[in-house]
């Protein structure tokens, strides 16, 4: 049963067998099968964990909200404290959880999609049963990518589900724009395990050690993630936000500056936050300034910053898949290999 | 031969684990320059934003400079609190399991170096080093948190504050060494070991933090009208009996003694996971 997939590969020849690709993928998932139930258990876990969030803990946590708003500062008050914290709690393990899925997927491929077969050989030997080395890393990105692009989908929009149903009835729930919040509820997190996905699979092909090509993936990813949120307000265009010098600055969102505006249009740093009070009033006059301003990203630019976002990673994944390939026909050219197209 | 195996063995183990050896070292190097930067260099540009805004008349409410100094230790704290996470990975990966994969111990074990004393010089030579480092660490850390209070938003109760702020985080370093030897020697295989030893560590860590409260007796005070815990108190319940107000919370004066407790059972699941760890080993090689 075990040598099926090898036997009647090998007189075929041609890559373009048509029992072949899915046998390759049979294969696969044969020799990753704790990693696909380990997968499958954490997707499941933590999706029925947002399941829970959204439904029953939401309730909960709203109707205890509700019950300590309306005691105001009455003395005798009863509230469900319980169901506010387990709220929270579950809150932030699902989103930790969430946005820890594609160091996952990076540390798996690097240290055992590709690392550990390069590294013990066993790769080469597949090379040898009629499997192109194209072919067999083509196998080993498609088939992890679809699955982990699906389930991380899935988490994702349970993820937005859950946070939506608390929205407006929980007073402590996270704001969009919540650093953790802003990641797990769009496509993001598709994108990075996507990108930590091909990261992995490059590492591996690079080092050629399991246990390296896993850190490098991990820390390669993390590297990513950092220069992704550092970029990101300035994948989209903000919007000024003018507000009147008594009120101060205004606007909710992602900020990426503010001060104070002069007649001249010119935009000046803030010495203070309020023209209500007298000091800031007088220090503004001699500024000349006449508004303040604040650069902000609304509600509203949530999906084109995703998406750019989402966009940018996976382009990087695309350069790296070709370089995983480029890296794996360079190896592979070395003593037949060039001879076949000329 | 058996006369110089034993005293050659730790500068093997170095020199085999030489690369997680200078990470490690950079590691602890690096946040320890960090905490130094930013108590000797950030501090005072902070402080001198703040002298900026109070010499106006309506002063200082929050200034977003603080940020640059509370974010930066904030995050110093986390990773000296679960640095031990990659700890459970190296041994049940680099340290133990590779060589059981691959059969590189069991070669050892034919020259003159018996199993046993191999897994004490894989085991000791790390825990020196961890030790070492996670010391460091904690003093360092200790003294930059304590520095500049007012520029902290945070509790000595909040999760990873609490670990590095003591030798709870030697403990949790020592213990991943021992989890991770007892994982790698009980599935024999890299990756596996070093995905159950951090997930193991990790669960360990949540349990543990979900109990802490309650490895102290916490201190439980009630009056007939609302009152303020101190601000440095942990504040555990409060609200309303029949009769009037009460409160249970650790004051800051709990920390040593709920520090120290924790740290016990983290070091008796250390000893626990070493003894058990030996016990497999001599089964595996008898």
């Amino acid at each position: 049963m075990t040598a099926a997939p090898t036997l009647p590969a090998a007189p075929a020849g041609r890559p373009d067998h048509p029992h072949r690709p899915p046998r390759q993928l049979r294969w696969l998932l044969r020799l990753h099968r704790p990693a696909v139930l380990v997968w499958t258990a954490f997707v499941l876990v933590t999706g029925a964990a947002l399941l829970w969030l959204g439904g029953p803990l939401t309730d909960a946590s709203a109707a205890a909200w509700k019950e300590y708003n309306a005691c105001a500062f009455a003395e005798r008050c009863s509230y469900d404290q319980d169901a506010i914290v387990r709220y929270k709690d579950v809150y932030s393990y699902t989103t930790i959880a969430l946005l820890a899925a594609p160091f996952l997927v990076a540390a798996w491929a690097g240290g055992s999609l590709t690392g550990r077969e390069t590294e013990s050989g066993t790769a080469r030997l597949a090379w040898t049963q009629g499997v192109t080395p194209a072919r067999w890393l083509a196998a080993r990105l498609a088939l992890p990518a679809v699955l982990v692009a699906v389930s991380t989908g899935l988490l994702v929009h349970l993820h937005r589900l859950a946070w939506t149903a608390g929205e407006g009835r929980i007073d402590t729930a996270k704001p969009w724009y919540d650093f953790a919040t802003f990641y797990a509820n769009g496509t993001v997190p598709v994108a990075l395990a996507l990108a930590g996905l091909c990261a992995g699979a490059l590492e591996g092909l690079l080092l050629r050690r399991s246990l390296a090509a896993l850190t490098t993936a991990t820390v390669v990813l993390g590297g990513l993630w950092a220069t992704v949120h550092t970029a990101l307000p300035h994948l989209w265009p903000t919007v000024t936000r003018v507000s009147s010098l008594r009120n101060g600055p205004s606007g909710t969102g992602i900020t990426t500056g503010e001060g104070v505006l002069t007649a001249d249009g010119d935009r000046l740093t803030a010495p203070c936050s309020s023209g209500m009070i007298p000091g800031c009033r007088t220090e503004l006059a001699d500024l000349g300034a006449v508004n303040f301003y604040r650069d902000v990203h609304p509600v509203a630019h949530y999906w084109p910053l995703q998406l750019t976002a989402s966009g940018v990673l996976l382009a990087v994944a695309a350069l790296l898949v070709l370089a995983a390939f480029r890296v794996l026909r360079l190896r592979t050219a070395g003593p037949a290999g060039k001879g076949g197209p000329a | 031969m058996s006369t110089t195996a034993p005293a050659r063995l730790p500068r093997t183990v170095l020199r085999l684990h030489r690369t997680a050896l200078i990470v490690w070292s950079a590691f602890v190097a690096g946040l320890i320059g960090w905490l130094v930067w930013l108590n000797e260099i950030t501090v005072d540009a902070v402080r001198a934003a703040e002298a900026e805004c109070s010499r106006a008349l309506w002063g200082c409410v929050d200034i977003i400079e603080h940020l640059d100094y509370s974010g930066p230790t904030g995050y110093i704290g986390t990773l000296t609190c679960y640095g031990f996470l990659a700890v459970a990975a190296f041994t049940g990966g680099a340290l133990i399991g590779r060589e059981l994969e691959s059969g590189t111990a069991r070669l050892a074990w034919t020259q003159g170096v018996t199993p046993a004393r191999w897994l004490a010089a894989k085991l000791i030579v790390p825990a020196l080093v961890l030790t070492a480092g996670c010391a460091a660490l904690v003093l360092a850390f200790r003294r930059g948190w304590a520095a500049n209070r007012d520029l902290m938003g945070d509790h000595w109760a909040f999760a990873d504050v609490f670990v590095a702020r003591g030798p709870a985080t030697v403990a949790y370093a020592l213990c991943a060494l021992a989890v991770g030897t007892l994982t790698a020697l009980l599935l024999r295989r890299a990756l596996p070991a070093l995905a159950v030893s951090v997930a193991t560590m990790g669960l360990l860590n949540v349990v543990l933090e979900r109990c802490r409260a309650r490895l102290w007796p916490a201190e439980t005070r009630t009056a007939p009208k609302p009152f303020e815990l101190p601000d440095d108190a942990w504040r555990l319940e409060w609200g309303r009996t029949g009769t009037g107000h009460y409160a249970t919370y650790h004051p800051a004066s709990h920390f040593w003694p709920l520090h120290l407790v924790e740290t016990g059972i983290v070091l008796a699941v250390a000893a626990l996971a070493t003894a058990a760890a030996f016990a497999v080993l001599r089964r595996r090689t008898a």
